[in-house]
């Protein structure tokens, strides 16, 4: 073995990374080699002096009781309260100034249709679609993995029952090109929801069912019936129905609605949206 | 033992670990917050399937790498290892193998008899895609192949960062007067 093939494995031999008859023949050239005994020994000191003495910093006092009250509220049951009451706004915050400023110039990123919709209702609808969007995300692209798969919806509203303080009430499979993929229990701003994944024409649709409640603390509800956002190219349909509320997310426009009504039922989509325009 | 109970313990116990990764990987103090709690859910949530073999450790930063590059796909945080820019190494990304790097002599470190937060602060100011490898080994005590496992990279790629890693590392505390001179001795 050569010095520089010797020097080479020195960070290996020291980490405890070599064996067998690697670190025999370290050892052996090391045991030959004054020069590479001499560079070894500094190499301990060196990891003696510094490296040895190095550990985490200690995380702050406040992250560390934010995290223990965190724990005890896991068991419980009652993370979203605590996430309530103590996530950092500040990126929907961002958000919601990014959505009011393409907004304002007329962009082409976000278009909202919020016509009968307050400014308030407005920012929340912008959440939620940003908040179904990611997790749309996530669950297409195989990021977030199902909790149940392959089965009919009768039977994964069986499955979500109990798991969930909400009834989940899936349409039937209306068509024969529409699948569903799986479903999982997910959370969408802090508010536990089921996330089920379809593919209509090997499309990816995302459908949140999430508690009534949840939709109007949001402050929405009355009309439009079915609000409508895109949001980073993805469409976004959000409205309630017997005693729930629903979040569609997919870049298909109106035709993922197809994943729950029949293609000649009329709904009130407001002008311009691709609502049923390729059904 | 419970298993709320469990996890409890354990996360305690590894929190300033947990919360240092959480720095390195998210930027700054709230950001990393939210990684950390986001984890936590994760990890609270598959507890019932970590395999007692495995460090718990390395399991919530896997988790927690994870949860980050979920976060880059979503534009949350830039990645880590698009910070590195430097021009040198075998296809000009930083990687190579670990084999053809011989580490700088630490004589000149010795004599200058720094402290060790002087090596601590070295360490944070590494090019991002470095500073992981070399904290988790240096810092964390970890296993090239778990840090593999963590950073979802084949074990010759730690090697070749963490040399690389190490090697700037010595010369920016050997003489930390060019960062020119510095990339240029280390690469």
């Amino acid at each position: 073995m050569t010095c520089d093939v010797a020097r080479a494995k020195f960070f290996l031999y020291l980490d405890g990374e070599l064996a067998g008859e690697e670190q025999a023949a370290l050892e052996t050239h090391l045991y030959t080699c004054p020069d590479c005994q001499r560079l070894m020994h500094l190499e301990r000191t060196f990891r003696t002096r510094y490296l040895d003495r190095l550990g985490p910093d200690p995380a702050p006092e406040a992250v560390r009781r934010e995290v223990v009250r965190l724990l005890e509220a896991l068991p419980a049951r009652d993370v979203r309260a605590w996430l309530r009451s103590h996530r950092r706004p500040s990126m929907i915050r961002l958000g919601t100034v990014v959505v009011g400023i393409v907004l304002v110039v007329g962009g082409g990123v976000i278009g909202v249709a919020f016509r009968r919709l307050g400014n308030g209702a407005s920012v929340s609808l912008t959440q939620l679609a940003e908040a179904s969007v990611e997790q749309h995300q996530k669950l297409t692209r195989g990021l977030l993995p199902y909790d149940v798969r392959e089965m009919s919806p009768t039977r994964m509203e069986q499955w979500f029952k109990g798991r969930l303080d909400f009834n989940v009430n899936l349409p039937e499979l209306p068509r024969k090109n529409l699948a569903l993929l799986g479903g999982r229990i997910s959370y969408l701003r802090d508010s536990q929801v089921a996330a089920l994944h379809y593919q209509l024409d090997g499309k990816d649709v995302s459908l949140f069912v999430m508690p009534l409640e949840t939709y109007r603390q949001l402050g929405l509800g009355g009309r439009p019936k079915f609000k409508i956002v895109t949001y980073q190219g993805y469409d976004v349909i959000v409205w309630a129905s017997h005693g729930v509320a629903y979040s569609l997310v997919s870049e298909i426009g109106g035709q993922s609605c197809l994943v729950c009504h029949s293609p000649d039922e009329r709904l009130d989509f407001p002008t311009g949206f691709r609502a049923h325009g390729r059904l | 033992m419970d298993p709320n109970e469990e996890f409890q313990t354990l996360t305690v116990r590894h929190l300033d670990s947990l919360h240092a990764y959480a720095l390195l990987l998210a930027r700054d103090g709230p950001r990393a917050k939210d990684l950390l709690q986001e984890t936590l859910l994760r990890a609270f949530r598959a507890f019932g399937s970590y395999k007692r073999d495995l460090s718990f450790k390395v399991w919530m930063f896997t988790i927690m790498k994870n949860v980050s590059l979920d976060w880059v796909r979503g534009l949350r945080v830039r990645p880590v290892a698009e910070e590195w820019n430097g021009e040198g190494g075998v296809g000009g990304n930083g990687e190579e193998t670990a084999a053809s790097v011989v580490p700088l002599d630490p004589e000149q470190i010795l004599i200058r008899n720094l402290t060790v937060e002087h090596v601590r602060r070295a360490i944070k100011n590494l090019p991002a895609i470095f500073r992981e490898v070399v904290e988790l080994r240096e810092i964390e005590g970890l296993s090239y192949q778990s840090i593999a496992a963590i950073i979802g990279r084949p074990i010759g790629t730690v090697m070749s960062r963490l040399y690389r890693g190490r090697n700037i590392l010595r010369a920016v505390l050997q003489e930390s007067s060019s960062d020119t001179v510095i990339s240029r001795r280390a690469l």
